[in-house]
């Protein structure tokens, strides 16, 4: 025990031995950081010693706990001198462990009415307008307004186009990626219903136990029950 | 494409028009692909003379067509020939359509038209002088008057001749066959093998220059129009070849009366499909453009050969120009304005421009109408999370890790597998796992099949589709015995009827847009 003690330790002296194993096995992880059940697996010490080590050493501020958006449930420790990757943190839209939804759609609200705006825009266009409204306190990334705006082409709200360099894309470079408002309905409407999708059968979960004479048929359906109420 | 809900549609269908029998014998065909009669009567266990009877109202139908396969020397044996049947799923699905049918030619034609087309849409297939008799017997209506409603259907290709009754149709040769596998593999020919019921229509249909020829004598004579006579419109030998597919279809009859006429079904799809692109353009662009995308495809639809043509025939500026001012609405559209909407219609991209001439890209509108219909049905099922997830896999088109997909839709990473997983479990998406290292718990990486999924949803179609037409009958059966009810319910009868029926309209739609176009 002494000649380990002798080491050259970055740790200071007042850590005991084992809390000196567990830190250790904290700091590999660097930013990543490490769960408590895990550390168990990593560790051949018995669970309770570690649950004390690492009250002790979050004490002595040399570990900090952090949250993690894939494990909420589970403490997350990391060494004092790293801060949490985007990975465990989920990134700038992430708070607490926990997606920002409601700063999301302000800002997916906000690109969109750039968009409207300008009829049809460039990355750079949006964010500079973007930049220009100080609709957010914190000053967006380029990076951070593709994401909005590409979520918005999920959502099907905007599309993404080519430059050909004539008409209303005169003044953007050939071939560039732009963006324009899909169809002629405003924000969050509805996209147009299908013809599958506007009957029963088409929402239906069971569709594929229903038969004309099984205990689910369209006969005896109650989907369509409801539906046929007038 | 022809999926299990989709046989049941279609046997359900033929039940209704023509009883159990011929819908057994038609089951059979459809399940079993084409039989000779014998087998026939072997698998549906019917009488030789029921099994004959049924096949000859579904002949009649346009439902079932007769070949022979020619397997001459394969086991060198000298000729080995047998009649075989093979139903026609694509045209048994086409009764749902008649209706549209008769609404598209009472608006491009007239009253007299409409008869006509009804009358042949009834029977299937009828002679001249059946059409005549049929005109007489109804309205008292002259055979000029009969004569001119025909001619302007033949016109339009609204009407053909029927086909051969009985095609020969030859395997295909070694070098053939060669020459075909030599194409996939380089892949250059991506296009799906023809299927046997295809080869078999067009072995039967006759040459282009026939199918649309009336070779009668265009004024009738005194005596019904019934003497024989080579029309001068006709060189002589077109006439010999005319005869002698005739002869084959009407034992040695080689009276221009007796020749049978159709509706030509491949017209009204072309038409449909055409009407269905516009809609699609309707939604997205303005009016100024729907007027100019309409008047390519009115000046573009006679060059095209088949129902699934990929790209219109290429037109300038001018010739779009000219096509649009023959409208009313478009009269008021300038040259500048033409060019404008042009450039419109290229993105997203439904008209493709190259070197000043432009050509409607049919593939792309009817690809991107389909993606709208699945994803529908997407958000509709499992919510706008989902909605946003599927079009994510669907734009990319590979393989995308759970994690990344969360990112990309702003979703909790722990509910996006959840989600994934519904999709999966319904056969929307794929998933593949990837495993790193033996402790750690597998990668999950999804994807959007799309052919897969297009089969899948037409299905689902047909599913549909075949309870709504369930749920009519009952519906119909109730009024039946509820024939003397209060007044207000009948209203509702009715209100719930008018849904039901518009809904069967909608959704046969959507079936043509997967099946059809």
């Amino acid at each position: 025990m002494n000649a380990k003690r002798k080491r050259p330790d970055t740790v200071s002296d007042s850590v005991t031995e084992q809390e000196r194993i567990v830190h250790e096995v904290i700091r590999s992880k660097q930013d990543m950081g490490i769960s408590q059940q895990d550390m168990k697996r990593e560790i051949n010490l018995h669970s309770n010693l570690i649950a004390k080590c690492i009250k002790s050493l979050v004490s002595k501020n040399l570990i900090k706990e952090v949250k993690n958006i894939h494990s909420r449930r589970q403490k997350h420790y990391m060494s004092a001198e790293f801060e949490p990757s985007n990975e465990i943190t989920g990134g700038a839209w992430y708070v607490e462990g926990s997606l920002d939804k409601e700063y999301i759609n302000v800002l997916k609200e906000q690109c969109w009415r750039k968009i409207y705006g300008l009829k049809v825009a460039t990355l750079e266009g949006i964010a500079d307008a973007i930049k220009r409204s100080n609709v957010s306190q914190i000053e967006l990334s380029k990076q951070q307004v593709e994401e909005i705006v590409k979520a918005l082409v999920l959502d099907n709200e905007v599309m993404e186009v080519r430059s050909t360099g004539t008409g209303e894309f005169a003044s953007i470079p050939v071939g560039k990626a732009c963006y324009k408002c899909a169809g002629k309905r405003g924000y969050g409407g509805e996209p147009k219903l299908g013809a599958l999708a506007s009957v029963p059968c088409g929402v239906c979960p069971q569709i594929s136990r229903c038969t004309p004479d099984g205990i689910i048929s369209p006969i005896t359906c109650e989907y369509y029950k409801k539906w046929l109420e007038f | 494409m022809v999926t299990q809900y989709g046989i049941k549609y279609a046997v359900n269908l033929i039940t209704a028009h023509f009883g159990d029998l011929v819908a057994k014998v038609c089951e059979c065909l459809l399940r079993r692909g084409p039989l000779t009669l014998q087998a026939i009567v072997r698998s549906t266990e019917l009488t030789s003379s029921q099994v004959k009877n049924s096949l000859l109202v579904l002949i009649q139908h346009n439902c079932v067509q007769a070949f022979i396969l020619d397997q001459t020397g394969e086991h060198g044996d000298g000729a080995k020939q047998s009649t075989q049947y093979i139903a026609l799923f694509d045209n048994i699905i086409q009764r749902w359509r008649f209706p549209k049918f008769l609404t598209m030619v009472s608006k491009k034609l007239d009253k007299q038209c409409v008869e006509l087309l009804e009358g042949l849409l009834q029977h299937g297939r009828l002679t001249l002088k059946q059409m005549f008799d049929r005109a007489k017997s109804g309205q008292n209506e002259g055979d000029d008057v009969v004569q001119e409603a025909f001619v302007k259907l033949l016109n339009a290709h609204f009407i053909e001749r029927c086909p051969a009754s009985e095609p020969v149709l030859t395997n295909p040769t070694k070098e053939e066959e060669a020459a075909r596998k030599r194409a996939a593999k380089s892949g250059k020919i991506l296009e799906v093998q023809e299927t046997l019921e295809q080869r078999v229509v067009e072995a039967a249909m006759p040459t282009e220059a026939l199918r649309f020829l009336f070779a009668t004598e265009t004024e009738p004579t005194a005596d019904g129009g019934k003497d024989k006579s080579n029309s001068s419109s006709v060189t002589p030998g077109e006439k010999r070849k005319h005869d002698a597919i005739e002869s084959e279809a009407e034992s040695g009859d080689t009276d221009e009366q007796v020749v049978l006429w159709r509706a030509n079904i491949d017209e009204f799809i072309r038409h449909l499909r055409h009407k269905a692109c516009i809609e699609n353009v309707r939604a997205r662009f303005d009016d100024g453009a729907v007027i100019v995308f309409g008047a390519m495809l009115e000046a573009t639809r006679s060059a095209e050969k088949k129902v699934k043509t990929e790209n219109s025939v290429p037109l300038s500026l001018s010739s779009i120009y000219e096509e649009v001012i023959k409208s009313e609405e478009g009269r008021n559209i300038t040259f500048d304005r033409v060019r404008a909407s042009l450039v419109q219609l290229s993105c997203p991209p439904f008209v493709k421009a190259t070197n000043e001439s432009y050509s409607v890209d049919f593939k792309k509108i009817i690809e991107l109408a389909q993606h709208e219909e699945v994803e529908s049905i997407v958000l509709k099922r499992y919510g706008r999370d989902a909605y946003r997830m599927f079009r994510l896999l669907s734009n990319s088109g590979h393989l995308l890790e759970t994690d990344k997909v969360a990112d990309a839709t702003f979703v909790e990473k722990k509910e996006t597998p959840i989600i994934l997983y519904k999709l999966w479990k319904d056969d929307y998406l794929q998933l593949e796992k990837l495993q790193i290292g033996v402790k750690q718990t597998p990668f999950q990486l999804w994807k959007v099949n799309k052919s897969t999924l297009k089969v899948h949803v037409l299905d689902e179609m047909f599913h549909a589709a075949f309870n709504l037409s369930q749920r009519v009958a009952f519906e119909l059966e109730q009024e039946k015995e509820l024939s003397n009810v209060l007044q207000d319910k009948r209203v509702n009868r009715l209100r719930k009827r008018l849904l039901l029926e518009s809904s069967q309209m909608k959704l046969d739609d959507a079936i043509m847009l997967f099946h059809d176009f």
